[in-house]
């Protein structure tokens, strides 16, 4: 067994996976608030990744303003969709919302390759090529970069939540109608976590756009990002920090190990796995509250 | 006008729990049925094998799932996954000098025998948690199906349908195609429109309104639910078999992705969940608004010299279909079918419309 | 929300303007060769069809230009069947409808669902370096046409050219990166038969569909030290596959793919990077050839370009030039064989299985077709990527075709035992 081998593989996977725990990132800040699933993540990664190439090609711009335009942009994205959408689905069943966001997911995967072209783009944020060498061990550079900047934006998120926002936030998901009564503004904190969750979303697009390219198949980011949610606890920010890593090693584990013994690319397969197994042992997943109904 | 409807609507019990009350509704649903019979007749080949057998089989699909979507209120994102397992069943059975009829009867128990194991897994969840372990699902199947050589049929990954029987007509061509499809998706609507008026459907009806409530009333919910999976399942499975034989001819893993699985959920939405009609309204729209809005856009900027971008174009149809999901989950939850009560309601009394309830 | 008589009347409104709406288009007038090009331009082959179909269009809107075939134009139908099975076969039975005798619908998936109706229906369809390996069998599948080198014989050249290279291939260690579809998947036996004969370790590594996450495949190859890469995708899968290889240090100079890599990979990957890597070519990309240049000159110079000019020249451009270069020639011989048609697909199925030694003046190797072989003879050759354009590291060759063929005849029997 070649040790160097899986220690290599099991730095990148943690890295690669805390890449992905920035998507599941958006999508607790969005359940936490709003107890709503939002299926349309991956999508809206793909949007921020877009809107920033199209500023810094389209306009000419430098990548660090066109970054900046972008979050700014994203965020007033993320109000609009929930003002104009998701408010309206007050009251509904939680399916319908599903399907809404399901809906919101599709129309953005037909609207930006339409508008900006379907070809892979090219988003060069500086990040250099060349490997960084820890004795024997090869570390990809852009995931690392990449990694680090993740955990950085998800620390500050939960960061976020101690701050008075985040209380008033934390508030609303216990229950919408109390909070009401004692004068918090509930639709502002919702609307709010729908402009974070677009801007971690951004970030991570941007990221991802930037190792792999921007096109549609940056919506895909959205099953791993849900396992990632579901194992940690669909509304805990730490528990997507530490399920992050956990199906990020496991991946690229299961990629060295399994891959050559079923001869076939087993990554995706791995996340469902991880979804049907948290659901049967631990449906909460590991740091949420327990408050998911069984029937 | 044309429903002649007022006063007293039913004499007895049994007037008052028939499909359709109202002679006008009869006639309608006779004269569908009289066309779709003899559609082969009138319509060339483009119309029939090009729109009305897959809006037939998608059709029966969408029941399938709106079955448990609407009847049960459970959602399920994995539909072409159970689609897969009765498909690759039946026709690997046929291979093996099975009958078509015994084969797709066993594909439907395979595709509800493994339909209710993830089922039984998922169901002590609800709501999202549900939609995810389906679609945990869709990929697992996915998976197995193109990595078992023995399933998915060697190097090229494509199986031959045989040319089979089916009641003792040979399928061939395309009206035999389109009337054992037209047979299956009969039996299936029958089927659905009928067992809402048993226990079984008010059984699920209550467990869809308020589980807890349900239970407090002695209906076993997570019994009732696994049934509901199990029955829709089951139809999946044999609608699979109904697709691989009547319409794809040569069945591959990537026809059977999430991608189709999302269709069939968005032709319930857009259709209506719970409504029998509204799937067929449902798979009408969806299947074919593509099909439609790209010849229109194409002969528009033909006539008019438009110049859209060849991108913009080809991906209109994506946008529109996002746009109706959004659209009817906004202004119209109850899809389709509801706003062809909406215009029903209006001809009910016309023109006396003081006369409305 | 109930209807009131306002929403009625603005809804029956909107029906009856709708419906109006012509649907169909006008049958042309003059004697027209219809040719069927639904194809995917949403969803996954979204990286070569824009570029491919503009070629076509370029092409027969040249010929046209000059007075078509025999007084025949070619009528090109585009449009798209996002990859979708559903759509695919309407637009099929549509086109089988206005009578078009050769189909190209440009993706493995639907290729795959369409034979057994094209065979039924005499309808020629092209399965340009995609579609079944085995439908270069011409006896098996009449209708089913690749006319261009399969995934085997592009599996096939490149093993040649790296026993070229290092003379000999015993104890060297070829590794395979390829995307987990049954399209990635199809040129294992080829490699793995000729490690047998020639004696080189061959290690395959599958990646999950579509590819936009190889991070946990490449430090495995790295690991692997291989002395040849050659890297099997589509799209998104290509640039990442790309991009990693950098990332983890392996040498460019010994990196190859199949057909399907193009100068907008490059640039996606970055062009100076990836300085070296190899690629399958069938027909010569950029403007150099003759016939590209007469396309500048006549059809885009005069505003009659079916795309951005800048798009003029790219590798999949100059493919679907030659695909559209390779129908009219099919075009051309039919009607040396029956000049007065009548047009149907059997018709133009006997010129394109009778084409001989066309070059499409220059642009493509020598292509002879019989009824026995639908490739076409599988030349090719292998290109290196300079920074900024292909250049040719070989000549036109062809490589392993009896092996090819034999994989080619073991498949073909399989399709054939499988339609009773």
């Amino acid at each position: 067994m070649d040790y160097l081998l899986l220690g290599e593989l099991a730095i990148n996977g943690a890295l690669v996976g805390l890449m992905y725990a920035l998507v599941a990132a958006g999508i607790v800040l969005v359940y936490k608030t709003s107890g709503l699933a939002n299926l349309a993540q991956g999508a809206i990664a793909m949007m921020g990744a877009y809107l920033t190439w199209a500023v810094a090609t389209g306009l000419g711009a430098p990548m660090a303003l066109a970054i900046v335009l972008a979050l700014a942009m994203m965020f007033v994205v993320g109000l609009l969709i929930e003002r104009l959408a998701l408010r309206r689905m007050a009251g509904q069943p939680v399916i319908m919302a599903i399907m809404l966001t399901l809906g919101l997911e599709i129309m953005l995967r037909g609207l930006l390759p339409g508008v900006f072209g379907a070809a892979v783009k090219r988003l060069d944020v500086g990040i250099p090529q060349a490997p960084v060498f820890v004795g024997e061990l090869l570390v990809n550079r852009a995931t690392l970069y990449g990694g680090i900047i993740s955990a950085g934006v998800i620390l500050v998120s939960m960061l976020i939540f101690n701050s008075r926002l985040g209380v008033f936030m934390r508030a609303v998901s216990d229950d919408q109608t109390a909070s009401w009564s004692v004068g918090i503004r509930v639709e502002r904190a919702i609307a709010v976590a729908w402009g974070l969750a677009a801007v971690t979303a951004t970030v991570s697009g941007i990221l991802w756009g930037s190792t792999q390219g921007v096109d549609w198949s940056l919506s895909l980011l959205l099953i791993k990002a849900l396992a990632i949610a579901i194992l940690g606890g669909l509304d805990s920010i730490p528990g997507v920090l530490i399920a992050g890593l956990i199906v990020g090693v496991a991946e690229s584990l299961a990629t060295g190990l399994i891959d050559p013994l079923v001869g076939g690319g087993t990554r995706d397969i791995v996340a469902s796995v991880i979804i049907l197994l948290t659901l049967l042992i631990k449906p909460h997943g590991l740091f949420g509250r327990e408050h998911i109904e069984r029937v | 006008m044309f429903y002649r409807r007022a006063g007293i609507r039913h004499t007895s019990y049994r007037a008052e729990r028939q499909l359709w009350p109202l002679p006008f509704d009869r006639a309608l649903v006779a004269l569908v049925f009289a066309l779709l019979v003899l559609a082969p007749l009138y319509l060339g080949d483009l119309y029939l094998a090009g729109y009305l057998l897959p809006w037939i089989i998608w059709s029966t699909a969408a029941l399938g799932l709106n079955f448990l979507m609407g009847g049960a209120g459970q959602i399920h994102l994995g539909y072409g996954a159970v689609m897969a397992i009765g498909a690759y069943t039946s026709v690997h059975l046929v291979r093996a000098g099975v009958p078509l009829e015994v084969a797709m009867i066993g594909g439907g128990l395979a595709s509800a025998a493994i339909g209710i194991m993830f089922g039984a897994a998922a169901l002590r969840v609800k709501g999202l948690y549900l939609a995810m372990a389906t679609l945990a699902m869709q990929y697992i199947v996915d998976f197995v199906i193109s990595h078992v050589p023995a399933i998915s049929g060697g190097t090229q990954a494509t199986i031959q349908v045989p040319t089979v029987r089916f009641l003792g007509v040979p399928i061939v061509g395309n009206t035999a195609t389109y009337y054992m499809a037209l047979a299956v998706g009969t039996v299936v609507t029958l089927f659905m429109l009928n067992a809402r008026r048993t226990s079984l459907g008010r059984a699920l009806a209550a467990v869809r309104e308020k589980d807890y409530a349900a239970e407090v009333i002695g209906v076993g919910t997570l019994r009732y639910k696994l049934l509901a999976f199990w029955i829709s399942s089951f139809i999946g499975g044999v609608v699979g078999a109904v697709l691989a034989v009547c319409y794809l001819r040569s069945i591959s893993p990537d026809q059977f992705h999430i991608e189709l699985s999302i269709q069939l959920v968005a032709m319930v939405i857009v259709g209506g969940l719970g409504s029998v009609l509204g799937s067929f309204f449902g798979a009408a729209l969806i299947l074919f608004a593509p099909i439609v809005l790209n010849n229109v856009i194409g002969s528009l900027s033909d006539t008019f010299a438009l110049s859209i971008s060849s991108d913009l174009r080809a991906h209109v149809p994506l946008m529109l279909y996002g746009a109706l999901i959004i659209g009817f989950l906004l202004w119209e939850p109850l899809g389709l079918a509801k706003i062809y009560a909406n215009v029903r309601d209006y001809f009910l009394v016309w023109p006396f419309r003081h006369a409305r309830r | 929300m109930t209807l009131n008589r306002r929403d009625f009347v603005a809804g029956a409104a909107a029906i009856g303007l709708a419906a109006p709406l012509p649907l169909g288009r006008a049958l042309a007038q003059e004697k027209v060769i219809r040719l069927g090009m639904p194809q995917d331009f949403t969803r996954v082959y979204t990286f070569v069809t824009a570029e491919y179909s503009q070629g076509q269009r370029d092409y027969f809107t040249l010929i046209n230009d000059r007075g078509g075939i025999n007084g025949h134009k070619l009528l090109a139908e585009v449009s798209d069947h996002g990859n979708d099975v559903p759509r695919a076969i309407e637009a099929y039975e549509r086109l089988k409808q206005q009578g078009a005798v050769l189909i190209d619908p440009l993706s493995t998936p639907v290729a795959r669902a369409l034979v057994p109706r094209a065979l039924q229906d005499q309808i020629n369809m092209l399965t340009t370096l995609s579609g079944r390996s085995d439908a270069a069998d011409g006896s098996v599948f009449p209708y089913v046409m690749p006319l261009s080198p399969n995934y085997w014989t592009q599996a096939g050249i490149l093993v040649d050219f790296f026993r070229q290279q290092d003379k000999d291939l015993k104890g060297k260690r070829i590794v395979l990166v390829h995307i987990d579809t049954p399209f990635g998947r199809e040129p294992l036996p080829v490699f793995q038969a000729l490690g047998k004969k020639l004696g080189y370790e061959f290690q395959a590594f599958p990646y999950t569909p579509p590819g936009n996450d190889q991070s946990a495949i490449w430090p495995q190859v790295r690991r692997a030290r291989p002395d040849w890469v050659v890297f099997w995708g589509a799209g998104v899968g290509q640039t990442v596959a790309l991009s990693e290889a950098v990332r983890n240090g392996i040498r460019m100079d010994r990196v190859s793919s199949s057909v399907w890599l193009s100068e907008s990979d490059m640039e996606v990957a970055g062009k100076s990077e990836t300085k070296g890597v190899l690629k399958f070519e069938a027909c010569a990309g950029g403007r150099e050839p003759k016939l590209i240049q007469e396309i500048l000159k006549d059809v885009v110079g005069k505003g009659k370009g079916a795309g951005p000019e800048g798009k003029v020249g790219t590798s999949y451009y100059n493919i679907g030039v030659m695909m559209a270069a390779i129908i009219t020639e099919g075009v051309r011989v039919a009607f040396q064989k029956a000049p007065n048609g009548p047009v149907t697909g059997p018709w133009l199925n006997e010129g394109l299985r009778a084409i001989t030694n066309f070059t499409a003046e220059g642009l493509m190797p020598p292509m002879t077709s019989t009824k026995a072989d639908h490739q076409g003879g599988g030349r090719g050759r292998v290109v290196r990527w300079d920074g900024a354009k292909f250049v040719p590291a070989t000549d036109w060759f062809t490589a392993n075709q009896d092996l090819v063929w034999d994989e080619i005849r073991k498949a073909s029997a399989e399709f054939k035992a499988s339609g009773k």
